[in-house]
């Protein structure tokens, strides 16, 4: 499958910035867009940063609205979600991609973006960047090794990131397209016409704040989708805060997964930096990459078209 | 055609005949047609007890046999009752070969479920249902054997029951209990429920599916999934959180499970989290519901007693039913029924021969 790739960015570009989920102050963007704008960046702030309603950063109506707008926005060049949260499934049908589709732009964002990022991929067939969020950039201070992978990603650098060896993995390489993101979003997307193709492809997963039982579950969810088959190679985030229940589950993730995963052949990277902490780097999402799993750990390098 | 390719043709044709109900399986679609009714029990007839995800203490089992018996039923205590490995009664294999097992045996007529939890997804597939759908039996339970619900009815079509299992039985039955031993004894379902305020009135017919909504969510796209069209829809569910609640129902509108219900029957939803941000949501669980289904016009009724909540009436899944959601009350009554009579080999009997001029002529 060919992938549309948006054009990289270059000083003077604008990057939009909305919340299609969750509220966030305005406050809590300023750090991010002050690094974009030391990138050479403009910044354009979409209506939905610190606007809320209730939960929300807005109605269903307000968050579309602000979303379309950059969509269809020439001057935007690429979209950046401020945080996730919950909500973007709740608009992604009333979304018109006639202008994206003319002008493929970046959609970069994780957690809830994930539903953007599978719907980009299975339906648009367009990548897009699984990255840190705005407050990503508070709590890095700025700028920090994993903030910049950010730059590095939009600016059309090539990606190439290790891993620690974990005893856990499976050994092996593989190539194919990298899809991924939130297991709870993904499993939430079964059966619904943004589910993504996994066949032959590198899938990456984390999550935060779920009881092991709930993984479990989501894990057999995507596996009984026939999902977790076809696998070229799976890479496991960060799972942080897990939560277990009163009679323990008796497994820790790293068991958990090499136990739904275990009829299977493909390589498996644990430990690899894409969660909700501050080690979380820039992925593009659709694109070819390459995963190398070894005694001396993981490698994820995307292949040149 | 040459005779090499003859007998490659020909290996699975004769393997379908000879396993017949392999080939039916495949070949039919369950929503154009019905699976067998199993046979309601009789004084004397045996119900078994497993536990195919949570565990329960023998002493548990003990309440449901004493008024089992009572009712006039045996029933035979299965290896999983009392067993633990992790959170579950016994290993996948363990529970899995536990419930074969009572499938199987021909003098178990209904099968109650210790308890739900987390488990039965783990083990289902492990399941071999051919003597099942030779001699079906009614399966008692709900929450977690909501994935069994699905999985029957969806590749069956061979009704279930959704109620109160034997770790929730208590020494004086009460009326959860007593729905459970009517329907078991073959009573027709007749339960009105008051209505709720925010019920969109009208009246449905059509088969009865559902359970609760996180296992239903779990189904999704697998050889298990629901098929809701033309159905009514049931759905209960236990300490979620709104949000949670609202994005299951989501995924079940975006996949197309709410496009085409008959009708819609909320029951308990019980325990719903507080929210880590006050006014997290702004809309109550109804108005969650409605949004889901505003462009739709079949009806929908709140407040079915049914659930992880007293009482938790006993309804057979799977059966035809007319709902009516009028302004003072509720009403689902189930229809005579529309499901074929047991004959000995209801399978084998209903495989028409195959057509002439699908034989193939060696040149």
């Amino acid at each position: 499958m060919s992938i549309i790739v948006p054009p990289y960015l270059h000083k003077g570009d604008t990057v939009g910035l909305i919340c299609p989920a969750g509220y966030m102050s305005a406050e809590r963007t300023q750090t991010c867009i002050a690094v974009l704008t030391s990138w050479g960046y403009k910044v354009k702030v979409g209506k939905t940063v610190g606007h809320q309603f209730h939960y929300f950063s807005g109605t269903d109506a307000e968050r579309l609205a602000d979303l379309q707008d950059m969509l269809d926005d020439s001057d935007v060049h690429a979209i950046l979600c401020a945080r996730g949260g919950y909500g973007t499934s709740r608009i992604i049908d009333d979304i018109n991609w006639k202008k994206f589709k003319q002008q493929p732009k970046w959609i970069i964002g994780y957690s809830d973006i994930t539903v953007l990022h599978c719907h980009l991929f299975q339906r648009l067939k367009t990548a897009s960047l699984h990255a840190p969020m705005a407050g990503a950039f508070v709590d890095a201070g700025g700028e920090d090794a994993f903030t910049l992978t950010l730059k590095n990603a939009l600016s059309g650098e090539s990606l190439k990131y290790e891993a620690p060896f974990v005893s856990s993995n499976r050994t092996g390489r593989a190539t194919g397209a990298l899809i991924g993101g939130n297991l709870s979003l993904i499993a939430h997307l079964t059966g619904t016409p943004s589910m993504p193709d996994t066949n032959g492809a590198i899938l990456f997963l984390e999550d935060i704040g779920e009881y092991l039982y709930n993984i479990d579950r989501m894990l057999l969810q995507l596996d009984r989708a026939e999902k977790l088959n076809q696998l070229g190679g799976l890479i496991i985030g960060g799972f942080t805060d897990i939560k277990d229940t009163t009679i323990p589950f008796g497994q820790n993730i790293h068991e958990l997964i090499q136990n739904r995963i275990s009829t299977y052949d493909f390589p498996v990277a644990f430990d690899f930096p894409v969660s909700h902490t501050n080690e979380n780097v820039a992925l593009r999402i659709g694109m070819k990459h390459t995963m190398v799993v070894n005694n001396n750990g993981t490698t994820l390098k995307s292949v040149s078209v | 055609m040459r005779r090499r390719n003859f007998l490659q043709y020909l290996a699975p044709l004769g393997a379908g005949l000879l396993g017949g109900q392999e080939l039916l399986a495949r070949t039919t679609d369950p929503a154009m047609k019905l699976g067998p009714n199993p046979p309601y029990l009789k004084p004397g007839d045996m119900l078994g007890i497993t536990c195919p995800a949570g565990s329960i203490e023998p002493k548990d089992a003990r309440y449901t046999e004493v008024m089992v018996a009572k009712w006039g039923f045996k029933t035979r205590v299965g290896s999983t009752v009392g067993k633990h490995w992790q959170r579950f009664a016994g290993t996948d294999m363990e529970r899995a070969a536990d419930f074969q097992r009572m499938i199987d045996d021909p003098y178990i007529r209904a099968i109650i479920f210790g308890r739900g939890g987390y488990g039965v997804i783990r083990m289902m597939d492990y399941i071999n249902w051919d003597n099942f759908k030779k001699h079906p039996k009614w399966l008692v339970g709900f929450s977690d054997i909501t994935a069994l619900h699905c999985h029957v009815n969806r590749n069956f079509s061979i009704p279930t029951i959704h109620a109160r299992m034997a770790g929730g039985f208590n020494a004086v039955e009460d009326e959860s209990e007593i729905s459970l031993r009517d329907i078991l004894s073959g009573k027709q379902v007749d339960y009105r429920w008051k209505a709720h305020p925010l019920n969109r009135a009208g009246k449905a017919t059509g088969m009865l599916v559902g359970g609760n909504l996180s296992m239903i969510y779990a189904m999704q796209a697998s050889q298990s999934e629901l098929d809701t069209t033309q159905k009514i829809l049931f759905l209960e569910d236990v300490s979620e959180y709104k949000y949670t609640i609202d994005r299951m129902l989501m995924n079940l509108k975006r996949s197309g499970k709410l496009h085409n219900l008959a009708g819609l029957i909320i029951g308990g939803f019980t325990g719903i989290k507080e929210e880590e941000v006050d006014g997290f949501f702004s809309m109550s669980l109804e108005e969650i519901i409605l949004e889901k289904v505003k462009e739709f016009s079949f009806p929908v009724s709140f407040g079915f007693p049914a659930g992880h909540q007293k009482p938790n009436l006993a309804i057979k899944l799977g059966m035809h039913y007319t709902l009516f959601t009028g302004i003072g009350e509720s009403n689902l009554t189930e229809i005579t029924d529309p499901h074929p009579a047991l004959p000995l080999q209801p399978f084998l009997d209903s495989i028409a021969p195959p057509p002439a001029d699908s034989i193939i002529q060696i040149p």
